[in-house]
C-alpha cells in the first residue's frame, strides 16, 4: 500500500512538474511582454510629453476653453494626462499579450469582457469631461453675474451650481459604468435633492435684497439710469 | 449672425428713389416738427441735388405721427425724399449694439446702392440740435473730401463714462489720433470708407460685424481723413442696455476684436496727434455736489474676495495685490491710480485675444473693476467744473499712453512677459 501511494505521489508530482515547466514559457513571455511594454510605455510617454510641451499643450488647450482638464490632470498638466493615459494604455495591451501567451482561452474571454466594457468607459468619460465643463461654465456665470447683482453669497450659489453638475454628471457615469445603478439611482435622488433644498434655503433666507433689486430693476426698465444715479456710462 | 443689409420689402423703396448725393439714417425717435427741422437744416447744404433720409418706422412716435410709420412709399420734402426704413427691429432678440449695428450695415447698403457720396447716421434725439448737427457733419464730407466726421459732444462730467474711462483713450493711444467719441453714435461717412464697410467679398471687408466700433479704427488704419465736429450736449435716447455688465460685454467685446484683427496698424503708431476740429468745443455748467459711490466701492470690494481667481487668470499678480490694497481703502481715501486701471484694460484686452476664458464671462467679471475706476473718478470730481474735468481725462490718456510699452510686451509674448 506504501508503494501504492509512493507511486500515486510521484505521479502528481510528475504532473505538477510537467503543467509548471509547459507553463514557463508563457510565464516567461508574461514577464517578457510587461517589461517589453513597460519600456515602450515609457518611451511613448516621453515622446508624447516633449511633442506636447513644445507645442505648449497646456496653455492651447486652456486657450481652446478646456482649462478644466488641468483639473483633473497630474501636477495641473494635461500633457502629463496624455502622456500618462498612453503609457497605462500600451501596459494594458502588454498585460493582454502576456496573458495570451500563458492561456489562449483566458485572453479570448478577458479580451471579449473587456471590449464590451470599453464603450461604456468611453461614455462615462465623455459624460464626466463634458459635466466637468458645464459645471465649471455654469458656475462661472452665477458667480459673475451674482456678484454683479452685489449678491453677498455669490460664491455659494456658484458651488451649489458647479456640484449639482457635478453629482448629475457623476451619476450619470456611474449608470453608464453599471456601478450598482439603483444604489446610484438612490444616492443621485438624495444628493441631487439635499443640494436643491440647501440653495433653496440659503437663497431664500438672504433673497430679500435680491428681490428689492429685481423690482427696482423693472420699474426701471427701459431706461439705464438704473446703472447708478447721476452716472451714465454710454 | 450678419443681418440681411437692406430688407427685401424696402428694396422697391429704394428703387423708386433711384439714386441720391447724401443719405441721412435716423435712427432716434423723432416726431414731425424735428423731421421738417432736418428737411430745412438739409436745404442748406450746397452742392447736393439729391438727399435721401431713411427713417426707422420704430423710432416713429405714432401717438404724434401715426400715418408716417405706417406710410409703403417714401414722401418728398423739396429735394430730399423721407423713405420710411425699418433700420432697428426691436422685435428681433438683438442685444443694442447687435441692432445698431445691423442699422448701420443698412444704412451703408442703402447709401451704396444709391450710390451716394456720403452717408450720416443721427441716433441722437431729433429734438435738440441734432436736425443741424446733420448738416454739420455732412458738410466736411462734401466740401473737404473728409472720409469719417466724428462728433464731440459738450461732455458732463458723469455722462459717457465708458467713453471716457475706456474707449476714447484706448483708441488715442493705439491709433496715435486723439478722437473724443470715436464711436459717435452720430457720424458722418464718406463714399470710400462705406464701400469698405460693405464689400461683397467678407474676406476683402476692414471691419468686422460691428461697423460702429470699427469705422474709426479703420478709417485711422487706412490713412483716410478724419475731423471733429464740436455739437452740443447730446439727448441719449432711452436704451435697454439689461444692466451695466451686459453693457460692457457688449461694447467692449468690438472694440477688443478690432484690437485683434488691427494689432500689426496699432504695434507701428506711437505718439498721439490732436484731429482736425471744426467749431470750438461747446462747455456745459456742472452741478457741484456730493455722489454716492459707496454702492460701487462696495460691489468692488465684494467682487475682490469673491472673483479673484477669475482675476488671478488674467491679471500679473502684482495687480491683483495693488487691488486687494485698494479694497482695504476707506471710501474717503477710494483711489485706482489710472496706471493701475490702464494695465487692467490691457490685461483685459489681452485675455480676450487669448481666450484665457469665455469671452462673455471675461468682460462680465471686469464690471466691478470698472465701477472701481467710476468711483475713484467721481471722488476726484465731485466739485470739479469743466477746466477740471478736461485736465483729469487728460492725465488718463496719457497713462493710457505711456502703458502702451506694457501692452505691446504682453500682445507679443503673452508667456514670457507676465510681470
Amino acid at each position: 500500500m506504501w508503494s501504492q501511494v509512493k507511486q500515486e505521489l510521484a505521479q502528481s508530482t510528475a504532473r505538477f512538474l510537467a503543467r509548471f515547466i509547459g507553463l514557463l514559457p508563457g510565464i516567461a513571455a508574461l514577464i517578457l511582454a510587461l517589461l517589453a511594454s513597460i519600456i515602450l510605455a515609457w518611451i511613448l510617454a516621453t515622446i508624447v510629453r516633449r511633442l506636447l510641451a513644445s507645442m505648449h499643450f497646456d496653455q492651447r488647450l486652456a486657450r481652446w476653453g478646456f482649462p478644466s482638464l488641468a483639473e483633473w490632470s497630474p501636477l495641473q498638466s494635461p500633457t502629463l494626462l496624455v502622456a500618462q493615459a498612453i503609457a497605462s494604455l500600451v501596459i494594458v495591451a502588454g498585460i493582454l499579450i502576456g496573458v495570451a501567451a500563458v492561456a489562449p482561452e483566458w485572453t479570448s474571454l478577458l479580451v471579449q469582457s473587456v471590449f464590451a466594457y470599453i464603450p461604456n468607459v468611453v461614455g462615462a468619460v465623455l459624460v464626466l469631461i463634458f459635466g466637468s465643463i458645464v459645471a465649471r461654465f455654469l458656475s462661472r456665470s452665477v458667480l459673475i453675474g451674482a456678484v454683479n447683482l452685489n449678491l453677498r453669497y455669490a460664491r455659494l450659489l456658484s458651488i451649489g451650481v458647479r456640484w449639482l453638475v457635478v453629482v448629475l454628471a457623476v451619476a450619470m457615469a456611474l449608470e453608464h459604468l453599471r456601478i450598482a445603478p439603483g444604489i446610484v439611482d438612490l444616492a443621485f435622488g438624495i444628493l441631487f435633492g439635499g443640494i436643491v433644498f440647501a440653495l433653496a434655503l440659503a437663497v431664500g433666507l438672504g433673497s430679500k435684497d435680491l428681490v428689492t433689486k429685481s423690482l427696482e430693476r423693472d420699474a426701471q426698465k427701459g431706461s439705464d439710469e438704473h446703472i447708478g444715479e447721476p452716472f451714465r456710462h454710454v | 449672425m450678419q443681418a440681411e443689409p437692406i430688407p427685401q420689402q424696402v428694396e422697391q423703396k429704394i428703387e423708386l428713389v433711384e439714386s441720391a448725393d447724401l443719405v441721412v439714417g435716423v435712427l432716434a425717435e423723432f416726431n414731425p416738427e424735428s423731421l421738417a427741422t432736418l428737411c430745412e437744416a438739409l436745404r442748406t447744404l450746397s452742392g447736393v441735388a439729391r438727399i435721401a433720409v431713411l427713417r426707422d418706422d420704430h423710432s416713429a412716435n405714432p401717438a404724434l405721427d401715426p400715418a408716417r410709420s405706417n406710410s409703403e412709399t417714401y414722401e418728398e420734402c423739396g429735394s430730399t425724399f423721407l423713405v420710411p426704413w425699418p433700420l432697428l427691429r426691436p422685435e428681433t432678440p438683438d442685444t443694442p449694439m447687435l441692432s445698431m449695428s445691423a442699422a448701420y450695415q443698412s444704412v451703408f447698403a442703402a447709401s451704396e446702392k444709391l450710390g451716394a457720396r456720403a452717408c450720416c447716421v443721427i441716433a441722437s434725439r431729433l429734438e435738440t440740435q441734432a436736425p443741424d448737427w446733420v448738416r454739420q457733419l455732412a458738410q466736411p464730407l462734401l466740401e473737404d473730401d473728409i472720409d469719417l466726421v466724428v462728433p464731440r459732444y459738450a461732455r458732463h462730467k458723469f455722462e459717457g463714462l465708458l467713453n471716457s474711462s475706456i474707449i476714447a483713450p484706448l483708441i488715442r493711444c493705439l491709433y496715435g489720433r486723439r478722437i473724443h467719441n470715436p464711436l459717435g453714435p452720430d457720424l458722418g461717412v464718406s463714399r470710400r470708407l462705406f464701400q469698405k464697410m460693405v464689400g461683397n467679398d467678407r474676406s476683402a471687408r476692414i471691419v468686422g460685424e460691428h461697423p460702429i466700433a470699427s469705422l474709426a479704427p479703420a478709417a485711422l488704419c487706412e490713412n483716410l481723413q478724419v475731423c471733429e465736429v464740436c455739437v452740443g450736449a447730446r439727448i441719449y435716447p432711452p436704451t435697454d442696455w439689461m444692466n451695466i455688465s451686459s453693457l460692457l460685454s457688449q461694447i467692449l467685446s468690438p472694440i477688443f476684436l478690432d484690437m485683434e484683427r488691427n494689432a500689426a496698424c496699432w504695434q507701428r503708431m506711437r505718439a498721439s496727434l490732436p484731429v482736425p476740429a471744426i467749431g470750438d468745443p461747446v462747455r456745459v455748467t456742472e452741478d457741484a455736489g456730493t455722489v454716492d459711490i459707496s454702492r460701487m466701492v462696495e460691489s468692488f470690494r465684494l467682487a475682490n474676495r469673491d472673483l479673484e481667481e477669475i482675476w488671478g487668470l488674467v491679471l500679473p499678480p502684482s495687480t491683483l495685490v495693488e487691488l486687494r490694497k485698494l479694497s482695504r481703502l476707506s471710501l474717503e481715501q477710494f483711489h485706482m491710480p489710472d496706471e493701475l486701471w490702464v494695465r487692467i484694460v490691457f490685461d483685459f484686452a489681452l485675455a480676450h485675444r487669448l481666450r484665457t476664458m469665455n469671452r462673455d464671462h471675461l468682460l462680465k467679471s471686469m464690471t466691478p473693476l470698472y465701477l472701481a475706476w467710476v468711483a475713484s473718478y467721481a471722488h476726484d470730481l465731485e466739485a470739479a467744473g469743466a477746466s477740471a474735468l478736461e485736465q483729469r481725462l487728460e492725465r488718463l490718456s496719457l497713462a493710457y499712453e505711456s502703458g502702451k510699452p506694457y501692452l505691446v510686451s504682453r500682445w507679443r509674448w503673452p508667456d514670457r512677459f507676465n510681470p
